[in-house]
C-alpha cells in the first residue's frame, strides 16, 4: 500500500474519531457565546479564536464536521437507494419501462443539478429552523443527485438480466422478488457501494457550496459549508489566516476520499 | 444521419420542456414560494401587501402558468421578469454573453491544462510530475466552487480562472485514465517494442483510440462548467446568468426562472448532442 493511501486512511480515521469525540474535544458548545471576547485571536481558551458573536471557532469546526460528515453519507445512502430503485427497475423490466426511466435520468442529467439545488433551496423561507434546514438541505442533495448513479445501475442490471445464470434461474422458475434478492442484488452490490462512496464527497462539496452562499444549514447549527461563510469577509483573511481552517479541513477530508476512490480500495 | 438529428432535435425539445416544467413545479411546491420579502416591509400599506399577495397568486397554478408561457414562447415572447420588471429577452441578451465568455475561457484553460498534464505524465512518466499533477487535481476537485471564488476574490484574480481550475481535474483524471488504458493495449506495446518514440506512439497509436471518448467528455465538461460558474458568479458578483438565476430564485421570479432553466438545459443538451454527433462521425470515418 502506498504511503498516500495510508495517509488518506489515517486522515479519515482521525476525522471519524474527531466527530465521535467532538463533545469531549470542544471547549464549549457550538452556540455558547463569550460576549466579552468577540472576534478574539487564537489563545489557550479558544484555539481558533472566536467569531463575531463570540462563539468558539474550534468548537464550531468540530460540531460542523460532525453535521456534514454524518449527514452526507446519509444523503448518499438515500441517493443510492433511489438510484438502485430507478436503475434496477429500468434494467429488470427493460422495454418501455426502461425507456421511461432513461428519459427521467436524461432529464435530471440535462440540468446541472447545482442549478436546481440552489434554485429550490433559495425558495425556502429564511426563518426555517436549523433542524429543518439541515434535513431539507441533505434531503435535496439525495433527491437530486441520483441520476448518474441510476444510469450505472441500469446498465449493470441490464447486463445481469442477459447473463447465463439469470437465464438458468428463470428457467428453473425463479421470478420477481426471489430473482432480485438472490441474483440481482448480490451482483449489483459492488456497483451500489461504489456509487455510495462516490456520492459522499460530492455531497460534502455540494453542501459546502450551498453553505458558502448562505443556503446551507441555518444558524446557529454549524456545518463545514456554513463555516465557509466567514470567508466572505475577505479583508480579514490576510491578518487572520486561521479563518481558512474549515476550508483546509474540507479539502484534506475530500482529498482523502478521492485518493481512496481513485484506487478503488473503497469499492472492493 | 438525418434520422439521428431528427431524434436529437425531438429529444432536445422534450427535455427542455420537461426540465423547465419540473423546475417550475419544484419551486412551486417549495414551502417558501407563497411568501414574499415585501410582505415584511413595514412601509407598505395593507392594500399594497394584498396586491403583492394577489400578484403571487397569478403564478401559483403552475400548469396554467406554463401553458400560457408556452403559448407566448411560440410567438417569441419570453415574458417579463416580475422582480426586475424588465423583458426576460433583454435580460438574457445582456447576461448570456458574459456567462458564455467565462464558460469558453474556463473550458479552454481547463482542457488545455488537463490534457497537457495528462499527456506529460503519460509520456515522461516522471514520479515528481505525476505527484504534482495528482496533487493539483486532487486539491481542486476537493474545493467547493464558492470557496475558491472567495479566495480568488481575495487575490483579485479572474473568476473565470477559478472555474477553469475546477474543470481541469475532471479532464485531467479522465484523460489520464484513458491514455493509461490505451497505452496498455497490445498494438501499442508492440509499437513500443519495435522502437517507436513516445510522441509517435501517442500520435499514431494512443490518440486514435482515446479521441472518441475524449470528444464525448466535451459535452459533460460544458455541464460541469455551467455548474461551477453558478456559485462563482454569485460570489464574485459577475453579471451572468448564474447570478441572474440566483436573483430569480431568491425573489421567486417564476417567469425568469423557467426561461433560465430552459436556457441552461438547451446549452447542456446541445453540447451533449454535438459531442455525440462528433464522436459518431469520428468513429465512422475511422471505420
Amino acid at each position: 500500500m502506498k504511503i498516500v493511501h495510508i495517509i488518506a486512511i489515517a486522515v479519515l480515521c482521525l476525522t471519524a474519531l474527531t466527530i465521535l469525540g467532538a463533545s469531549y474535544l470542544a471547549p464549549a458548545g457550538y452556540e455558547q457565546q463569550f460576549r466579552e471576547t468577540p472576534q478574539a485571536a487564537p489563545s489557550t481558551h479558544h484555539p481558533l479564536g472566536t467569531d463575531d458573536l463570540g462563539r468558539d471557532r474550534w468548537a464550531r469546526l468540530l460540531y460542523g464536521m460532525r453535521v456534514s460528515l454524518t449527514l452526507a453519507p446519509l444523503a448518499a445512502l438515500f441517493t443510492t437507494v433511489l438510484a438502485g430503485l430507478v436503475g434496477g427497475v429500468a434494467g429488470y423490466f427493460g422495454g418501455w419501462t426502461e425507456r421511461c426511466c432513461k428519459l427521467l435520468i436524461d432529464l435530471f442529467l440535462s440540468v446541472p443539478w447545482m442549478f436546481l439545488l440552489i434554485t429550490v433551496r433559495a425558495v425556502l423561507p429564511l426563518n426555517v429552523s436549523p433542524e429543518a434546514s439541515v434535513t431539507v438541505t441533505f434531503a435535496l442533495l439525495g433527491l437530486l443527485g441520483w441520476a448518474a448513479s441510476a444510469r450505472v445501475i441500469c446498465t449493470g442490471a441490464k447486463e445481469l438480466m442477459k447473463s447465463e445464470f439469470v437465464w438458468q434461474a428463470r428457467a428453473q422458475g425463479f421470478s420477481g422478488f426471489k430473482l432480485i434478492r438472490l441474483h440481482l442484488l448480490p451482483n449489483l452490490r459492488g456497483a451500489l457501494l461504489a456509487q455510495f462512496w462516490i456520492s459522499v464527497p460530492v455531497f460534502i462539496i455540494a453542501e459546502a457550496n450551498l453553505g458558502a452562499l448562505g443556503l446551507g444549514v441555518a444558524e446557529p447549527l454549524p456545518s463545514l459549508g456554513s463555516l465557509l461563510r466567514e470567508l466572505q469577509e475577505v479583508v480579514t483573511l490576510r491578518p487572520e489566516p486561521w479563518r481558512l481552517l474549515p476550508l483546509v479541513v474540507l479539502i484534506v477530508v475530500i482529498s482523502s476520499f478521492q485518493v481512496l476512490l481513485n484506487k478503488q480500495e473503497v469499492r472492493a | 444521419m438525418l434520422r439521428f438529428w431528427s431524434w436529437a432535435l425531438l429529444r432536445l425539445a422534450a427535455v427542455m420542456l420537461m426540465a423547465s416544467f419540473a423546475g417550475a413545479m419544484l419551486m412551486r411546491v417549495a414551502p417558501g414560494f407563497s411568501s414574499d420579502d415585501q410582505e415584511l416591509n413595514s412601509g407598505l400599506s395593507a392594500q399594497s401587501i394584498q396586491a403583492v399577495r394577489k400578484a403571487r397568486l397569478v403564478d401559483a397554478n403552475v400548469p396554467r402558468f406554463y401553458a400560457q408561457y408556452i403559448a407566448s414562447l411560440v410567438k417569441g415572447d419570453l415574458g417579463v421578469s416580475r422582480s426586475l420588471n424588465l423583458p426576460v429577452k433583454d435580460l438574457l441578451r445582456e447576461r448570456l454573453p458574459v456567462t458564455l465568455l467565462n464558460l469558453a475561457f474556463a473550458l479552454a484553460v481547463g482542457w488545455l491544462l488537463g490534457l497537457a498534464l495528462a499527456i506529460a505524465t503519460q509520456t515522461w512518466n516522471l514520479r515528481a510530475l505525476t505527484f504534482l499533477a495528482n496533487g493539483l487535481s486532487g486539491t481542486f476537485i476537493s474545493t467547493p466552487a464558492a470557496a475558491l471564488a472567495l479566495v480568488f476574490l481575495l487575490l483579485r484574480w479572474s473568476p473565470a480562472f477559478a472555474a477553469a481550475l475546477l474543470v481541469f481535474p475532471k479532464i485531467y483524471r479522465y484523460a489520464q485514465n484513458l491514455l493509461q488504458q490505451s497505452s496498455e493495449m497490445p498494438h501499442v506495446l508492440t509499437a513500443r517494442a519495435k522502437g517507436a518514440g513516445p510522441w509517435r506512439v501517442l500520435a499514431w497509436h494512443v490518440a486514435p483510440i482515446a479521441l472518441p471518448q475524449l470528444i464525448a467528455l466535451v459535452g459533460v465538461s460544458i455541464s460541469i462548467g455551467i455548474g461551477v460558474l453558478l456559485p462563482i458568479e454569485v460570489v464574485s458578483d459577475v453579471a451572468g446568468i448564474g447570478q441572474l438565476a440566483w436573483h430569480a430564485a431568491q425573489s421567486r421570479d417564476l417567469p425568469l426562472l423557467v426561461n433560465l432553466t430552459m436556457v441552461v438545459t438547451f446549452m447542456t443538451v446541445c453540447a451533449t448532442l454535438v459531442s455525440d454527433a462528433a464522436q459518431r462521425g469520428f468513429m465512422r470515418s475511422a471505420a
